[in-house]
């Protein structure tokens, strides 16, 4: 490291002019002058600034701390007893095994499902009655549960071929309307049509 | 008591268990005819349809659908006469279904369940030679499909014969029960979408046997699905 020339001191202190000194030690002190101007400028970076720093910010949030905790990479130290594991695994495989069951009643071989749907805007009770009930009424009531006139009822029957009608307010006796298939009932009037097939094909 | 009178006794018990045990023929269906009229049927008609009933059982013909018929009448409120005429009506119908069975080749006794599905395809307006046609082909209790199917064609004003081939070739291609009334739902469903009837027909013709099924109900309303309270007593019936 070169030594500085005493009379640099003594011009950067100010004791002597600048112009007194030789070219070449008034460049240097045009050179320290400069740099002690660019110092200035640049910010504090003291260690001790910079922890006074970050003990006055504010606290994190619970938010901000729990990105943080989850982006920061975690060690993790897993355990496993070989046992526990095979019983664990042998139930994950049952589970993926053994299909899920559906709820509901459970439907035979020759079962399946009917679905009534019919309009009665008005109607105080709607049934479903025909070949499968012994025509008898109440055995199968329909519902309408949001009161917009559309009645509605699922029943489990034998898969096969049934008559039936719809009995309104318990006197009025009609045909489905949406059947699509009818028969003469023999007593001057069409029974609807029901062909149920079997649930399990 | 000595070895001969023990042996006796032993013998008239045995007797007594197996008479007590044999089931007496007929007198059963008989009292169980009239158990599930009365109440239902005006009481003055019931002697005379036991006694249709009893007789058309004879001739082996399918009961339960004359004793649904009867309780019909009485749960509409119909006058007994008129009861007693469905049914002698009804006994007509399914006495000419079996004639038709047989004629068609099948070996009396014929089925219960393939009398009615003819009756019912005649009902709905088959003729009888297209009822013949079906029978014939189909030699098995997979007619009460085919019969159907193709009622439902002739419903909707297919002709008969077409919708017959349609149904038959169905059934050629391996296709059966409610895959058969598939086939018809197809067909009316290309009618609905503004096809011709033989345009319809022969649309389906070309997907067999890989037509789309028809929609099945959702599984909610599996959660709902409920047995009616009283259920039907009778033999199977079609499809």
């Amino acid at each position: 490291m070169n030594p500085i020339d005493p009379r640099v001191h003594q011009a950067l202190d100010g004791e002597i002019s600048p112009d007194s000194l030789p070219p070449e030690l008034r460049r240097q002190v045009e050179r320290l002058e400069g740099a002690a101007a660019l110092l200035a400028r640049v910010p504090e970076l003291g260690v001790e600034r910079r922890v006074m720093a970050s003990i006055s910010r504010p606290a994190p949030t619970r938010v901000r701390r729990l990105t943080r905790w989850l982006v920061t990479p975690h060690s993790l130290v897993l355990r496993v007893r070989p046992l526990w594991s095979v019983a664990l695994a042998a139930v994950a495989v049952l589970f993926a095994i053994i299909p899920v069951r559906e709820t509901g009643p459970r439907l035979g071989q020759e079962e399946g499902i009917a679905q009534f749907v019919a309009r009665f805007p008005g109607a105080q009770s709607v049934a479903v009655v025909g070949s499968f009930n012994d025509w008898a009424e109440g055995s199968i009531p329909m519902e309408d549960q949001d009161h917009d006139g559309v009645w509605r009822a699922s029943v489990v029957l034998p898969a096969g071929t049934h008559e039936y009608m719809f009995v309104v307010d318990g006197e009025r006796w009609v045909a489905d309307p949406l059947a699509g298939r009818y028969v003469e009932d023999d007593f001057g009037r069409e029974n609807s049509l029901l062909i149920v097939r079997p649930a399990h094909r | 008591m000595n070895r001969r009178a023990r042996t006796r006794c032993g013998a008239a018990l045995l007797l007594g268990l197996v008479t007590g045990l044999m089931p007496v023929p007929r007198a059963l269906p008989a009292q169980s005819v009239r158990a599930r009229l009365e109440g239902r049927v005006p009481a003055t008609s019931i002697p005379v349809i036991d006694s249709l009933i009893r007789e058309a059982g004879r001739e082996g013909l399918p009961t339960d659908l004359l004793v649904q018929k009867a309780i019909e009448g009485g749960a509409k409120h119909v006058s007994g006469e008129r009861i007693v005429k469905a049914v002698e009506l009804n006994i007509d119908q399914l006495r000419r279904a079996q004639a038709l069975l047989v004629s068609a080749g099948d070996t009396p006794p014929v089925t219960p369940s393939e009398v009615a599905a003819v009756v019912w395809a005649r009902k709905r307006g088959l003729d009888s030679m297209t009822v013949t046609q079906i029978v014939s082909a189909i030699p098995d209790e997979r007619r009460g499909a085919a019969l159907h199917a193709v009622a439902d064609l002739v419903a909707h004003h297919f002709p008969a014969d077409s919708a017959a081939d349609l149904i038959l070739a169905a059934v050629r291609q391996g296709m059966h029960g409610g895959r058969l009334l598939d086939v018809s739902y197809a067909a009316v469903q290309e009618l609905q979408r503004g096809h011709s009837h033989s345009e319809a027909l022969a649309m389906v013709q070309h997907q067999l046997p890989n037509v789309p099924a028809q929609p099945t109900p959702p599984k909610s309303s599996l959660e709902r699905a409920r047995r009616p309270l009283a259920a039907s007593h009778g033999e199977p019936a079609t499809p």
